[in-house]
């Protein structure tokens, strides 16, 4: 469903992705792991089009009669992304939760949601997803109407990831999910994942904690300063002892 | 050595202190000299009470035009950070534009036609004042400040104040230095008189429309969805942009909106002096810059009382310290640089974020 060929994304002179070529399909998660630095923000903001990616290859969303949303295809290839604002990525149903969750501070819970649904109009399938998002993170319920600021770390990230989840995406990216939470709480935020992904949304999920990401995806890239170094499915690459080594602290 | 910085630290804490206390005390000797003015020399020409309160409602009026246009500023700055110097001329186009759409419906003698036919001529002209100021606003945003949204902060203020100065000379080529005259119909001329207290039907139109712009821009950021992207473009522009937020769209309706608003000012401004000319939006646009520092820059209730109170002192200020009306210029300025002393973010304000300080 998501394609990357031979992506190339620069800061300035500095070269962050040198040539990633990764494939997500449809119904699955992959995760990307990696240590600091390695690219792996920078992989999903380019895919978001916050980045854009320069020379080279190109991100491919394909086509999906699921919800009917799909445009005319560029070719086999389906509709390339790394032409087209940020904007328009999220309109085509590539929804990220981002790194740091980046709640909107002075909005309300509510309205945090909203924006979430922003390019939508079907207001039936709006509040019917609301109260999707609201059963998976009750805890939302009770604080509609407060600023999404005052909220606590795991509950700004279950608003981050609901507000991802309210716009219906085909396509789900979620950037350390994990990060600062307590291990409790990490462990909740995993089996949400789960369930995200066993109502039909296919996510790409960017992880530090590689443990538990490996043992939630279906597959999983490894990244290393801008390069894909070693993919494989979740299961072998748990397995593997350089995995092991570098990632998984054993 | 490993001390050292420690030390400067603290050193620099101290100074910060004693610099606090300086202010204070600069603060008080301030308001006791005020209030020793106010009572030895305002107070005691003994002005009767229906002369406060005509100086007040004229404050109220002042304000209302201040609150319009400092929307403008306060508007841009929630979402570029950048002060939007030529929101003044944006003003003053809005006005010389009205006073031509003025001569057109005068010419066709709608102003001397019944009272609905002069109403609804009223309101066409200022909405086609307003148009005028969205059409240079989005003008402005697009040539002088998109080009320069990734330069470093003072870029684009100088990009401001020399489209200030490109407006005014503009204008000035092309209507020339005399000022315009503005005819008010016989329908708004004169005014109500309660006991000794006159108000210019002028005056209380440019209030009640004050008010009731305000509510209305009030309710479109507060309670649409258009509103709500503002908001989170205010906030975050590249996670906005995740939701779909085509970021610079909202930003184009954002000046369309603040220069809306200083349209309708300039219009109602030209009605109440009954002039414009190239110049006429450079003072009152500082003074609502003032009054949008005032409430806290960024904040939109802080532009609206802070526009306000800075009408109601620049009205009252010249009667109760007992200097010439002429100098009202001087206590707006002056209230300006007090702010900016005493508190930066102003009376309404929060405190600013790093990102944005």
């Amino acid at each position: 469903m998501l394609i990357l060929e031979s992506v190339h994304t620069y800061y300035g002179h500095i070269h962050a992705l040198k040539g990633i070529s990764l494939t997500v399909n449809e119904g699955e998660i992959v995760t990307l792991i990696g240590s600091n630095g390695a690219g792996k923000t920078t992989t999903l903001n380019t895919i978001s089009g916050v980045l854009s990616a320069r020379g080279g290859g190109g991100i491919y969303l394909q086509d999906s009669d699921r919800n009917g949303r799909g445009q005319s295809t560029g070719g086999d290839h389906g509709i390339r992304l790394d032409r087209l604002p940020a904007h328009e990525v999220a309109r085509l149903g590539v929804s990220q939760s981002p790194e740091g969750r980046k709640i909107f501070a002075r909005l309300s819970v509510q309205e945090n949601l909203a924006m979430g649904a922003f390019a939508r109009t079907d207001q039936d399938g709006i509040s019917s997803d609301l109260e999707r998002v609201l059963e998976l993170f009750p805890r939302l319920q009770e604080r509609l109407t407060q600023p999404g600021g005052t909220l606590s770390g795991g509950e700004q990230q279950m608003l981050a990831i609901g507000r991802a989840l309210m716009s219906s995406p085909r396509i789900l990216l979620l950037d350390e999910p994990s990060m600062g939470l307590a291990p409790l709480l990490v462990q909740q935020i995993f089996q949400i994942i789960r369930e995200i992904n066993a109502q039909g949304t296919t996510i790409l999920l960017v992880e530090q904690n590689a443990q538990a990401a490996l043992q939630v995806a279906n597959r999983g890239y490894v990244l290393e300063t801008g390069n894909i170094v070693l993919s494989g499915a979740a299961r072998d690459l748990l397995a593997d002892p350089q995995v092991a080594e570098a990632y998984l602290g054993i | 050595m490993t001390s050292s910085p420690v030390k400067a630290q603290a050193a620099g804490r101290d100074g910060r202190a004693s610099l606090k206390q300086f202010t204070r005390a600069l603060g008080a000797a301030i308001v006791v000299l005020v209030i020793w003015r106010v009572t030895t020399v305002g107070l005691a020409e003994g002005y009767p009470a229906s002369f406060w309160i005509s100086q007040a409602l004229n404050g109220l009026v002042l304000g209302g035009v201040y609150a319009l246009v400092a929307l403008g500023y306060t508007l841009v700055y929630g979402i570029l950070f950048m002060i939007n110097f030529a929101h003044g001329e944006v003003m003053m186009i809005g006005g010389i534009t009205g006073f031509f759409a003025l001569q057109f419906a005068q010419a066709r003698g709608w102003m001397e036609g019944p009272w609905p036919v002069v109403v609804v001529a009223l309101l066409l002209i200022m909405f086609i004042g307003m148009a005028a100021s969205v059409l240079i606003g989005v003008t402005l945003e697009r040539l002088a400040y998109r080009p320069l949204r990734q330069a470093p902060r003072l870029v684009p203020l100088i990009s401001a104040i020399g489209a200030s100065l490109f407006l005014q000379y503009s204008v000035l080529l092309i209507f020339g230095v005399s000022p315009h005259s503005y005819r008010k119909p016989a329908l708004i001329s004169g005014g109500l008189r309660l006991g000794d207290v006159f108000i210019p039907y002028t005056g209380a139109i440019i209030f009640i429309t004050s008010i009731l712009l305000m509510l209305a821009l009030y309710f479109i950021i507060q309670r649409t969805k258009l509103g709500r992207a503002m908001r989170a473009v205010a906030e975050d522009r590249s996670t906005a942009s995740l939701m779909g937020v085509d970021v610079n769209a909202v930003i184009v309706v954002t000046f369309m909106l603040g220069s809306a608003l200083a349209g309708a000012a300039g219009v109602m401004l030209g009605f109440h002096n009954t002039v414009v000319k190239f110049n006429s939006g450079f003072i009152p646009g500082l003074k609502a810059f003032t009054a949008a520092v005032l409430g806290g820059i960024g904040n939109i209730p802080g532009a609206m009382f802070g526009a306000l109170i800075l009408g109601l002192i620049e009205a009252i200020g010249p009667s109760a310290l007992g200097i010439p009306t002429e100098y009202k210029d001087v206590i707006a300025f002056t209230m300006l640089v007090l702010i900016l002393i005493f508190r930066p973010t102003g009376l309404f304000g929060e405190v600013l974020s790093e990102k944005k300080a």
